[in-house]
């Protein structure tokens, strides 16, 4: 148990810097997403956080210590690795047992834990398997609880699910989180998939190009990102620009009363997600717009919608229109996010 | 579980098996070349050497010429003196190996040009550095000429016989330098594949130094190095050039011996010839068949790959 | 501090060869040559010449015609061995590796009678027979490996989009595993080319190889001439490693010995 806290850290292969004074903290037995595309520099930071790659600045404490010059094998935080990377010259208890035994413990007691891990992780029974005789799901699992099983203060997570298909991937969600819950290991989830940094965890922080560019909760990240960029890489692809004036956001769609942007004249960008917009064929309320193209995606249909000199994309689940029809836009108010100046 | 499964095993199994006709036209080419040459020189070597002799007018079976060899005082003396040279040099070449790998794998990946100088070895026949080595250390050679103007020694017959030698120093000298790049390479290009991501789990799980090298080093590159000392002993055993130019004159190793008796002006050693070294060929397919029942053994113990 | 140890243990059985073919006289204890000069080298190529470099064409040929002989049957051999499970493969395996680790020698001795009778005695064909039983396996292993890393789908591909089998095997096929021919061909005439003695009892000294006139050199007591066939003896195979290294884009030539 111990919380993780990491302070302007930069981190360079080669000398040129891929992650640029990135600071997170992982409180005490919570769980956090680090969510990024492929490239960001997420396994960079995991491995400065294990060890296996050193910052050239900024610290980075576990458990309130400061770790930067321990080697991997003195740290308290475990990797799992994005390939499951399990010996391939050992059989599941062999792998899972591989810590414990390092640290010279006892035969009675790495028995009684490999057992209690292999309940924990659905592995019951498969001790004498050999790993090339395991499916996906099963490898991630022994590779989870080889790392489980010396209940580690910090557990780091790349990927773990990337090479899972969609319903293994569901299935192992929901036991990575229960497994969370009850051992209540810190840890720091790592994935490319939005979706799957929202739900896993009560606060994400979201990586771009090896900066963080917003932490917070999941509907924070969604509802309110911090810039256009955050905003596209969560779906978001209406955005246009106003003007303040007097605490009210001026804009040829929309006009928002905003206090608390107080800064006279100034010219904001501003965005809203395409499901908040809500579209209308009849009446005379609201914004006129003409249906460019129209693409059904199950659920919803994705409507792009010319409306003055932009086109807005709106999701809807409706299937009664088509393009060259003429329809009514509305943006509500609420949920029209005005990026802050700068942006 | 199916797929997954499949594709950990390799290539071969996730295809279906084309038929005989194919797989025959495609292997049957090499497979002739080998049996015929390979197998019919051993066959005919295996006939002569039992009394099949036409040019002498004898046809009569015989086990007389392995009884001649097996019961010569002197060849256990030059079984025990080509073991040796074998068995040493592979030794001592797998341990600087070992280590040369590990080394070579933590110098950064500008060095190129070492890489590229290690290699040379590989391409130089064994003739030449032995060679080489006649040059360099025998009594007159370039060794012993900087050893006298350094003072270390007073004349060329204080050197250290180096060359021609009891412990056949020359010998194995040749075969290490030669060796060493082969295995290295070898157990280089497991340990890269998938030795240093491994390397990296044995250190988040907590293994030192110590423990990494023995539990997960050793165990990934057993088998390309296992593999790698096999064809090296199966080579210096039945080697003829080096010890022919470095060994002593007496005892001979077995292949010079053979050689020796093969090509004497009396006919009739030439049998003898040829039974040494069908008894080379059995001692060395009695190695890899040894070496192969242990490894089985320890994989079945899970302790390699 | 390793890199120098390397460098230094590699390159120093060079340093007397190299010295002792540049030396007209050189006694003991002196350390350097009494006279520096090329009289070795003028007799390499001028007053030997013809013998020398027909020592060294007659190498290239062998194995040359080696090297092409193992990849072209080997290359099918290893395709089949790569991509497919079939009955009797381990005994395949068998038949291979044994010309691999059981020495030329004693092969050469036993076909030699036989290469009498039939006229292969002292022939350059002879001599190309006896290296094959040791080249076209060590060929055919390189292709397995080569093959066994490699996906058929490219070739059905191309099938698909309309390309005749033939132009499938040169435009895709040979151009996929062409790191692996050069490499398994480099393996096949490496091997030939530092064969002695099977070329010594196959050819009878007729088929006069490098280093059938480097043992012979090194019996007559000529240093400086011995050492200067030495180098001519080794420079081809360093270039074919120089040739390999810039073509497999610096990759290390693993497997060759
Ligand atoms: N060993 C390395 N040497 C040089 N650059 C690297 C190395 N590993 C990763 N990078 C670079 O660092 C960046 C971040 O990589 P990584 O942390 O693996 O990204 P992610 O895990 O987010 O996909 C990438 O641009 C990648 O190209
Ligand atoms: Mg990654």
């Amino acid at each position: 148990m111990g919380d993780l806290k990491l302070q302007n850290i930069t981190i360079d292969y080669d000398h040129t810097p891929v992650v640029h004074d990135f600071s997170l903290t992982v409180e005490n037995g919570q769980m956090a997403s680090l969510l990024g595309p492929s490239g960001a520099g997420k396994t960079t930071v995991l491995k400065a956080v294990a060890g296996l790659l050193q910052p050239r600045s900024g610290e980075i404490f576990i458990d309130g210590r400061l770790a930067n010059g321990l080697p991997p094998e003195k740290r308290n935080a475990v990797m799992v690795f994005q390939k499951n990377l399990l010996f391939p010259f050992m059989n599941v208890e062999q792998n899972i047992g591989f810590g414990l035994r390092m640290q010279g413990r006892s035969n009675a007691e790495v028995h009684r834990r490999i057992e209690k891990i292999l309940e924990l992780t659905e592995l019951t029974g498969l001790n004498r398997r050999k790993v090339h005789e395991l499916s996906g799901g099963q490898q991630q699992r022994v590779s989870l609880a080889r790392a489980l099983v010396l209940q580690p203060a910090i557990l780091l997570l790349d990927e773990p699910l990337s090479s899972l298909d969609a319903t293994l991937r569901q299935q192992m969600r929901e036991l990575i989180q229960d497994i969370q819950a009850q051992t209540r290991i810190t840890t720091l989830f790592v994935t490319h998939d939005q979706a799957e940094a929202l739900m896993m965890s009560q606060r994400v922080c979201l990586l771009l190009n090896g900066r963080i560019r917003q932490v917070g909760n999941p509907q924070e990240l969604f509802y309110r990102p911090a810039d256009p960029e955050v905003a596209r890489f969560f779906g978001g692809c209406n955005f246009f620009e106003g003007q303040l004036k007097n605490g009210v956001y001026y804009s040829p769609f929309a006009t928002v009363a905003a206090p608390e942007l107080a800064d006279n004249g100034q010219r904001l960008n501003a965005t809203i997600r395409p499901e908040d917009i809500l579209i209308s064929v009849k009446g005379t309320q609201g914004l006129p717009g003409r249906v460019q193209k129209a693409s059904f995606e199950g659920g919803t249909t994705r409507i792009w919608v010319q409306c003055q000199n932009r086109v807005f994309v709106v999701l809807a689940p409706r299937t009664d229109l088509c393009a060259g029809q003429n329809v009514r836009l509305h943006l509500p108010k609420d949920k029209i996010r005005i990026f802050p100046p700068g942006n | 579980m199916t797929t997954d499964t499949a594709n950990a095993r390799g290539n071969a199994r996730t295809r279906p098996n084309p038929g005989l006709l194919v797989i025959g036209r495609l292997v049957v080419p090499a497979l002739a070349v080998v049996t015929l040459l390979f197998g019919g020189g051993l066959v005919l070597g295996l006939v002569q050497s039992l009394g099949y002799l036409p040019a002498t007018g004898m046809q009569m079976f015989t086990l007389r010429h392995f009884a001649g060899v097996l019961s010569d005082p002197d060849f256990f003396y030059s079984l025990g003196l080509t073991f040796y040279i074998a068995a040493t040099s592979t030794a001592t070449a797998a341990l600087i190996s070992v280590a040369m790998a590990l080394v070579l794998t933590s110098l950064a990946r500008r060095q190129r040009v070492v890489h590229f100088i290690f290699q040379i070895p590989l391409t130089v026949p064994h003739l030449v550095i032995a060679v080489a080595l006649v040059f360099m250390m025998a009594p007159t050679g370039l060794l012993s000429r900087a050893a006298l103007k350094l003072g270390m020694i007073n004349s060329s017959a204080s050197f250290p016989l180096l060359i021609n030698d009891s412990w056949a120093i020359g010998t194995l000298t040749a075969y290490v330098w030669k060796e060493v790049p082969f295995i290295t390479l070898m157990i280089l290009s497991v340990l890269r594949r998938t030795g240093m991501e491994l390397l990296e789990v044995g250190k988040t799980l907590k293994a030192s130094r110590r423990q990494r090298f023995f539990h997960i080093t050793l165990p990934t590159i057993f088998p390309s190095l296992a593999a790698a000392c096999l064809i090296v002993f199966a080579y210096t055993f039945g080697a003829f050039e080096v010890p022919f130019l470095l060994g002593q004159t007496y005892p001979m190793t077995l292949p010079v011996w053979a050689y020796k008796s093969y090509s004497d002006v009396d006919l009739m050693a030439r049998p003898e010839g040829i039974a040494i070294g069908l008894i080379i060929a059995a001692v060395i397919i009695a190695a890899v068949v040894a070496a192969q029942l242990l490894t089985k053994a320890a994989r079945h113990r899970g302790l390699v790959l | 501090m390793v890199a120098a140890g390397v460098i230094v243990v590699v390159l120093l059985p060079f340093v007397p060869l190299v010295m002792w073919s540049l030396s007209d006289r050189w006694f003991y204890p002196e350390l350097w040559p009494r006279q520096w000069g090329l009289r070795a080298w003028q007799y390499v190529f001028s007053t030997a010449g013809t013998q020398i470099l027909g020592g060294l064409w007659q190498s290239v040929g062998v194995a040359a015609t080696v090297s092409c002989i193992s990849v072209g049957i080997g290359m099918p051999a290893g395709r089949a061995l790569g991509l497919f499970d079939f009955r009797g493969k381990d005994l395949v395996a068998v038949v291979l590796i044994l010309p691999v680790i059981v020495p030329p020698l004693c092969v050469a001795m036993g076909l030699h009678l036989w290469f009498i009778i039939i006229g292969l005695a002292g022939s350059f064909l002879g001599v190309v027979l006896v290296h094959l039983t040791f080249c076209l396996p060590y060929a055919v292993f390189v292709m397995w490996g080569i093959f066994s890393n490699y996906d058929p789908a490219y070739e059905e591909q191309a099938r698909s989009l309309g390309a005749p089998a033939w132009k499938v095997l040169v435009r895709v096929t040979l151009p996929l595993t062409f790191p692996g021919i050069i490499v398994a061909g480099l393996f096949a005439f490496l091997l030939s080319w530092s064969q002695y003695l099977s070329t010594l009892i196959i050819g009878g000294g007729k088929v006069a190889t490098l280093p059938i006139l480097l043992f012979a050199l090194m019996g007559s007591g000529d240093r400086p001439v011995a050492a200067a066939v030495s180098i001519v003896f080794v420079a081809p195979a360093m270039l074919a490693l120089l040739f390999s290294a810039r073509y497999l884009g610096g990759r290390s030539i693993t497997g060759v010995r």
